[in-house]
């Protein structure tokens, strides 16, 4: 029992120093972006602006909700999008297209608009199903490797990173103004979902 | 779902990392280096200087523009720690003007090629072809902001692959109390090896690459038993002046970041310019560092996060245990050239 | 501060071959004249109202548009969109010229209405080739930086030269919007 709890610890800590460690470890072997696969994840996220809008509308819900909102968000996003990503490796690639992004994009950008008085159980479950989704989508491009894999974590290191600093600024946010300065950055975030939607039923 | 297998990758990712770990020193950033000057209209000398990691050359290879005769033989010598080449052509009367000089093979590889052209009419350009943009065109010429953003970039990317010198950083703020103490702190290693990597770069002084990166390592080892002293609420010189520390350790630290730069063969005449935009470069990626670590820890108590005990532990564990390993693998090493 | 943030967060995050459509939708809503003093109008017209117009009117405004442009899409024609614009103008400025204070629900339809030409005209133009998501974006962005401009001129209603000052660029807005009407028209 003891001995299966440290194992358990040391794994973690072993995925700590890989976060730590980041690009430095996988230069010897990887290319692409010449960073290792670690940054690679990390960089993948930073520029698909149909990963990283959905969750960085997730976070500016939760601290709107306040501080239990963003503990939960913080670790239940990057955790659903690290087994997402995992259990997608093995998959064949599935293309979404942007669609499934932009009906991300209007759900999540309206109900930040509504300042929506989500309970904490189902952010929780938004938060796990949609890291759960784009983990799925992201790992399936990647094919089952070990590097793979490695970037999975880069890229949840960045989901976390990223969900953790915007919460934590939204839930400071005091003034009204401020408030509704995020509720207007939700509604570009629904406008620009709600044009995606038109495009995709254009067929572009 | 999860396949089975999936579990022996993820082992299989983690061995990669920890077998990783000797290969994140700054060393492994070492670029190559190509020299194009322009000895006579239209007839160049070319030196192209490969590094040689673990024993094998990066499988880089020069492409010249169709049209460019040899004029002599190239000339290869092997080098320890690289292969330089020495080429001389002849690109008839419009020269390499408008040409492209492609480093086949670049793209495969995780280096940087610094390119320096030195033309007749007095311009010299210095640029960076990178895996993603394995060429340099010829025409390019460089303004001095151009040079400045060329070598601020390498910089910012040199010391976020350095993890040791981001693990020393990180060290330092582990120890360091209020925010004052982390402005002196801070302040003083930038200080310290903006000094040290000068008098390394500009050929002052030097200092073997093998000692010092065991000295390196050390430095962060020192770090570890400070930082367990400051959670069981000691206090030593160390935790009460954390800035001298971080000089007197930043002066090696800066003949670190030296490596990077003078590794690569860079000729003396630009160095000034490059020097500092190199140097302003560290600056801003450590100080991107420093505000992502002090943003994270904001975050975490605006969420009033209560981490269980082992994980507030972890980053320190992670410098000292991080700290022995490059310590005792570094003297390894140098012990194994003594002999 | 999210607006300022926003413009190079977005540039940073993109491929450079598809930077095109990020661009392209910011300039978008830049380059008619027209649509620009209308939107500016608007980011006035909140500031002088005050609460809750002040906020009202820049969150619906982007999700009105989009609708807009969903007709668009939908291949739904609405008949003389450049002559509504243009008369957008000339009533948006003409509110802020006046000082007119009606209803919420009144300056929300007003808005609103020439929200959705605007979407119309210019939400459904992607150049071949560049990425929708990021031309949605780029225009949305555009086009809440421009309410921004216009709320942040706005702050001067609170002095008395501020409050004339507002009345003169409605005034210019709405000669604006009359100059388009006719060529519009013409």
């Amino acid at each position: 029992m003891k001995g299966a709890c440290a194992l358990r610890v040391r794994s973690r800590i072993a995925a700590v120093l890989a976060m730590a460690l980041a690009c430095g470890p996988a230069r010897a072997h990887l290319q692409t972006s010449g960073m290792g696969p670690v940054c690679d994840g990390l960089a993948h996220f930073l520029t698909s602006p149909e990963d990283l809008v959905p969750a960085l509308a997730l976070a500016l819900l939760a601290g709107l909700r306040g501080a239990a909102y963003g503990r939960s968000a913080m670790f239940t996003l990057p955790a659903a999008w690290l087994l997402g990503s995992l259990a997608g490796l093995s998959a064949a690639v599935a293309n979404a297209g942007t669609l499934g992004a932009s009906f991300w994009f209007l759900l999540l950008g309206g109900l930040v608009v509504a300042d929506a008085k989500l309970s904490l159980r189902s952010m929780t479950a938004l938060c796990a199903f949609l890291g759960l989704v784009h983990g799925y989508l992201n790992g399936s491009g990647m094919g089952l490797s070990a590097a793979a894999i490695v970037a999975a974590l880069g890229l949840t290191a960045a989901v976390f990173v990223l969900v953790s600093l915007v919460a934590a600024l939204v839930v400071q946010l005091r003034a009204p103004w401020a408030r509704i300065a995020v509720r207007v950055a939700g509604s570009w975030i629904a406008a620009s979902g709600l044009l995606m939607i038109g495009w995709s039923i254009r067929g572009v | 779902m999860v396949v089975p297998g999936l579990a022996r990758y993820v082992v299989a990712a983690l061995l990669i990392l920890l077998a990783g770990l000797p290969a994140a020193q700054a060393h492994e950033s070492r670029p190559a280096y190509l020299e194009i000057k322009e000895t006579a209209p239209g007839q160049y000398a070319l030196l192209f200087r490969t590094p040689v990691l673990a024993g094998r050359r990066l499988p880089l290879v020069l492409s010249l523009p169709a049209g460019v005769k040899e004029l002599r033989a190239p000339v290869v010598q092997e080098l320890t720690d690289s292969l330089v080449e020495r080429r001389w052509i002849d690109a008839g009367p419009d020269g390499l003007a408008g040409q492209r000089v492609d480093i086949k093979g670049l793209q495969f590889t995780i280096t940087d090629a610094l390119v320096r052209i030195e033309l007749l009419d007095g311009r010299t350009v210095q640029t960076i072809a990178r895996p993603s943009q394995p060429w340099v065109e010829i025409a390019a010429t460089q303004a001095w902001w151009e040079v400045m953003g060329t070598y601020a970039t390498e910089g910012i990317r040199h010391i976020l692959f350095g993890v040791d010198h981001l693990l020393f950083v990180l060290g330092l703020l582990l120890i360091v109390g209020n925010r004052w103490m982390l402005v002196k702190t801070v302040t003083a290693f930038t200080v310290a090896h903006s000094i040290t990597l000068a008098i390394a770069t500009l050929g002052v002084a030097n200092v073997p690459a093998l000692p010092l990166n065991a000295a390196i390592a050390l430095s962060i080892l020192f770090l570890g038993p400070e930082i367990v002293r400051v959670w069981r609420g000691e206090t030593s010189f160390t935790i009460r002046h954390p800035w001298v520390v971080a000089f007197a350790f930043g002066l090696l630290h800066g003949f670190g970041f030296a490596t990077a730069l003078t590794s690569a063969g860079l000729p003396p005449q630009d160095l000034p310019l490059a020097l500092l935009s190199f140097n302003v470069g560290v600056e801003l990626g450590q100080l991107g560092f420093v505000l992502l670590v002090l943003a994270m820890e904001r975050s975490f108590r605006v969420l009033e996060i209560r981490w269980p005990r082992w994980v507030e532990a972890l980053p320190g564990y992670a410098v000292g245990t991080l700290g022995a390993f490059w310590t005792i693998q570094r003297v390894a090493l140098l012990i194994a050239a003594w002999r | 501060m999210l607006l300022t943030l926003w413009v190079p967060a977005a540039f940073a995050h993109v491929q450079p071959s598809e930077a095109g459509g990020l661009l392209t939708g910011l300039q978008h809503p830049l380059s008619g004249v027209d649509h620009v003093l209308a939107m500016v109008a608007v980011g006035l017209w909140g500031a002088q109202l005050g609460a809750p117009a002040i906020w009202v009117l820049p969150v619906a405004f982007p999700l009105i548009m989009a609708l807009g442009g969903m007709l668009g899409f939908l291949g739904l024609p609405i008949p003389g969109v450049e002559i509504g614009i243009a008369a957008s103008a000339v009533v948006l400025g003409a509110a802020v010229a006046f000082e007119l204070r009606p209803p919420l629900v009144v300056a929300a339809l007003v808005v609103g209405v020439f929200a959705i030409f605007h979407g119309h005209a210019h939400g459904a133009e992607l150049p071949p080739g560049q990425s929708a998501m990021l031309y949605s974006m780029g225009f949305v962005i555009a086009t809440g930086c421009l309410h921004a401009v216009g709320i942040g001129i706005g702050t001067v209603h609170r002095w008395t030269w501020g409050r004339q000052l507002l009345r003169g660029a409605g005034a210019v807005v709405t000669a604006g919007g009359a100059f388009f009407m006719c060529k519009a028209l013409a």
